[in-house]
């Protein structure tokens, strides 16, 4: 599998540029109360990468991923997402920047658990998506001015286009919580992508899939990339999803990183294959 | 490919534009919904121009039937109740915004009408008799106390109640359902008192003295407050009709903000909160932001009908704002179908007519066939608690339902929460086929839904979407 151009090379985190990098993770810890679910963790995702992390379940994963979208505070560490601070310290209090200010300076994310607005139509969770980017205030609103209106127009048509990326065009006026499992998928994917992201954040996107539709799932997200010059984190705990699609995977394991490095590396690491099977089966 | 909207003129022309574009397509929007439903259509247009004329009809031919037929007369609404459907219809709306768009349960609201109130009480009334402000008003000049005119003070009150919304709003943002309803029901229950209380205020702080004031009179209120008056006509308690289409005008004003407020972005990010507020977040919604705007602009609503009350009454006293309104708004909109703006009216009118008309009208006919039958008028709430119950359980989503309560009142589990479940083997099948049951039984309500409201919109804000949802529907 090769990157993308301009991305080439040793992908690990510290061997790259910093323009090279969308965001940079360095020492970033998280506690809560006497369990450190994340310790001292570095990780870069490259530009315009397809990156996996990866992990047994309860590593630490979708701690570390909800640290980059700003659901939670880290207890220490920086993070640096497109030039920008997400973590500010002043003093002893750590700051992180709210996950709508994060969604605004271009990371848009999916759920582990499918999190759509159920009884709005798969439409307009798109439009909800897009609400970062309208300006229109209350008062427009309350007058109907022509510049909210026209919005309004631009708003349906840009999120016709992101059901039509998704093949979800026909299913416009059915309500979120009606579609199928897969269209649910796919729709949260289109909801994502309406915040224009320049960083996806996919949180085990093949949950509850069979391997056809994984397939299926996996190629339209090398597909999102390559359109859409996007960088995309994956969130897996099944290790055959990630290997087919990644440029570098890294394994947390009891929230620290374990092994990092291509798929191949990485499955043949014995410390991944001891997190995932048992000191047993690595010894043999 | 997506929409056959023409693309919006901006300026000037723009606001013409669409002012003319929505008059030319109000016709057409009838015509559409007459051919689908016709039915229905007719019905609603009979029962609409019905409401217009009835203060009319009400005043030439039932009253005076009532006063002549001491055999069997009928519970006709008098122009003071109609008036009180409309203040009431205006509350239900706001407290739609907040309890229905965005869900966030509002036991307090009685205090933005109180609010708006007491905005009128002090700003159009001999109160403050030590000073004399007169200003755009038909009172006479050097007439002790400040009269504004109506017109200013409706804004004022909107102000007002909205700032007061955004207060209350503030310290309960990390707050959700019970919790969120336990301080609103604080904040309803103090504001009255406190109007109540400021009978006599000493206060000296700085350029401020005060002994024993009069700020609100106490329990005996503020009166005499201006009518509204338009070129010189009164629209008060005394002049009838007129006062009943001052109404009528104010709650078409709030239906156009309501529709206008819940068909944008704002919308959207209300409704987001209330079925995800994480998600919502995450998608770049402010919640903080959203929310205070919901209790704001609700309360802005409760502003309006508080001014008109007081100024149609003439007067108000603490005692107007009890609990037992807030709790009877909240019935309003529960009963007529909550999240859905003509159904919270219904609701509204509903309500004020059994509370204000009919009970009483039944106390009066029991009355006379014996006079120790208990007076049904004292048991208003034990009968809005027995109807409240008899709905929840044979139509718990409401007179005119929104799509979305129906939906989760009248179906399944989503199929969201089966496909979370872990084994999703067979659980994607069977979410597959719920899906296209739901939807299925679902077309129905929606059209249904979609029938009911079109014909009113097109008269009351005249949108140029012809179908209801047309430009974001399929081509």
């Amino acid at each position: 599998m090769t990157g993308p151009a301009g991305v080439a090379g040793d992908l690990r985190t510290g061997r790259l540029a910093d323009d090279q990098v969308l965001v940079r993770a360095r020492q970033v810890t998280k506690r809560f109360g006497g369990l450190i679910a994340v310790n001292s963790v570095d990780f870069d995702i490259p530009r315009g990468s397809i990156v996996s992390l990866i992990g047994p379940n309860g590593a630490g994963k979708t701690t570390f991923f909800n640290m980059i979208t700003g659901a939670y505070t880290p207890t220490a560490g920086e993070i640096v997402f497109d030039g920008h601070p997400l973590v500010t310290q002043s003093g002893k209090k750590i700051r992180s920047k709210k996950p709508f200010e994060v969604t605004a300076l271009g990371i848009g994310r999916t759920f582990q658990n499918i999190r759509l607005f159920g009884t709005m139509s798969a439409l307009d969770n798109v439009r909800v998506g897009l609400h970062v980017h309208l300006k229109s205030h209350w008062w427009d609103a309350v007058l109907r001015s022509p510049s909210m209106r026209a919005e309004e127009q631009q708003s349906i048509v840009r999120g016709m286009e992101l059901l039509d990326l998704v093949g979800l065009t026909d299913r416009a006026d059915v309500w979120a919580r009606n579609l199928p499992y897969g269209d649910q998928r796919r729709l949260e994917i289109a909801r994502a992508l309406a915040t224009n992201p320049k960083l996806l954040l996919l949180d085990e996107p093949t949950a509850g899939m069979n391997s056809s539709e994984t397939a299926e799932m996996t190629s339209f997200i090398r597909s999102l990339r390559s359109s859409l010059g996007l960088t995309v984190l994956l969130i897996e705990h099944d290790m055959r999803v990630v290997m087919g699609i990644s440029e570098r995977v890294t394994v947390l394991d009891y929230g620290e990183v374990i092994a990092e490095g291509t798929p191949e590396e990485v499955r043949a690491s014995p410390r991944v294959v001891e997190a995932y099977l048992g000191r047993g089966a690595a010894d043999t | 490919m997506t929409t056959q909207t023409k693309p919006v003129e901006r300026g000037f022309g723009g606001w013409v534009g669409f002012l003319v574009d929505s008059l030319v397509a109000i016709p057409g929007a009838y015509a559409h919904a007459f051919r689908r439903r016709p039915v229905r259509t007719v019905v609603l247009t009979v029962l609409v121009i019905f409401g217009l004329i009835y203060p009319v009809l009400n005043k030439e031919f039932f009253q005076p039937y009532n006063r002549l037929s001491n055999a069997f007369p009928l519970p006709f609404p008098e122009d003071a109740v109609v008036t009180f459907m409309m203040i009431f219809a205006i509350m239900a709306i706001g407290l739609n915004i907040v309890a229905g768009f965005a869900g966030l349960l509002d036991l307090g609201y009685v205090a933005f009408y109180a609010f708006g109130a007491y905005t009128a009480a002090f700003l159009a009334s001999p109160h403050f008799g030590s000073v004399s402000i007169v200003l755009f008003s038909e009172t006479i000049p050097g007439f002790p106390g400040i009269h504004l005119p109506f017109w200013m003070l409706v804004p004022i009150a909107m102000a007002v109640a909205a700032a007061f919304g955004a207060l209350l709003g503030a310290p309960t943002l990390r707050l959700r359902g019970d919790y969120l309803a336990i301080v609103t029901l604080g904040f309803g229950e103090i504001v009255p008192v406190i109007f109540k209380n400021l009978a006599s205020v000493t206060f000296d702080l700085g350029p401020i003295h005060l002994v024993n004031a009069n700020l609100t009179g106490g329990n005996l209120g503020i009166n005499p407050i201006d009518p509204p008056i338009f070129f010189g006509i009164r629209f008060g308690s005394s002049s009838g009709i007129a006062a009943v289409y001052l109404g009528m005008i104010l709650l078409a004003g709030a239906i156009i903000i309501a529709r206008n407020l819940e068909r944008s972005r704002m919308g959207r990010a209300w409704m987001a909160i209330r079925e995800d507020e994480i998600a919502a977040e995450m998608m770049g919604v402010n919640p903080v932001r959203t929310k205070l705007l919901a209790f704001a602009l609700g309360a802005s609503f409760a502003g309006v009908a508080g001014v008109f009350q007081a100024s149609y009454q003439g007067l108000t006293t603490s005692d107007f704002f009890t609990f037992a309104t807030s709790i009877l708004v909240l019935i309003m909109i529960i009963l007529g179908g909550i999240g859905n703006i003509w159904g919270v009216i219904v609701g509204a009118i509903t309500l004020v007519f059994v509370d204000k008309t009919f009970l009483p009208y039944l106390g009066q006919r029991m009355a006379a066939i014996n006079s120790d039958l208990p007076n049904p008028s004292q048991f208003n709430f034990l009968i809005f608690g027995v109807l409240l119950v008899i709905m929840m359980r044979f139509r718990p989503e409401g007179f005119i339902p929104s799509r979305q309560r129906a939906a989760e009142l009248r179906h399944a589990p989503p199929g969201q929460a089966i496909g979370s479940a872990a084994t999703m083997g067979d659980a994607a099948v069977a979410a597959e086929n719920l899906a296209d049951t739901i939807a299925a039984s679902q077309e129905e309500e929606v059209l249904a839904e979609a029938a009911a409201v079109e014909e009113e919109t097109a008269a009351a804000d005249g949108t140029s979407e012809t179908p209801p949802r047309g430009p974001e529907g399929q081509p």
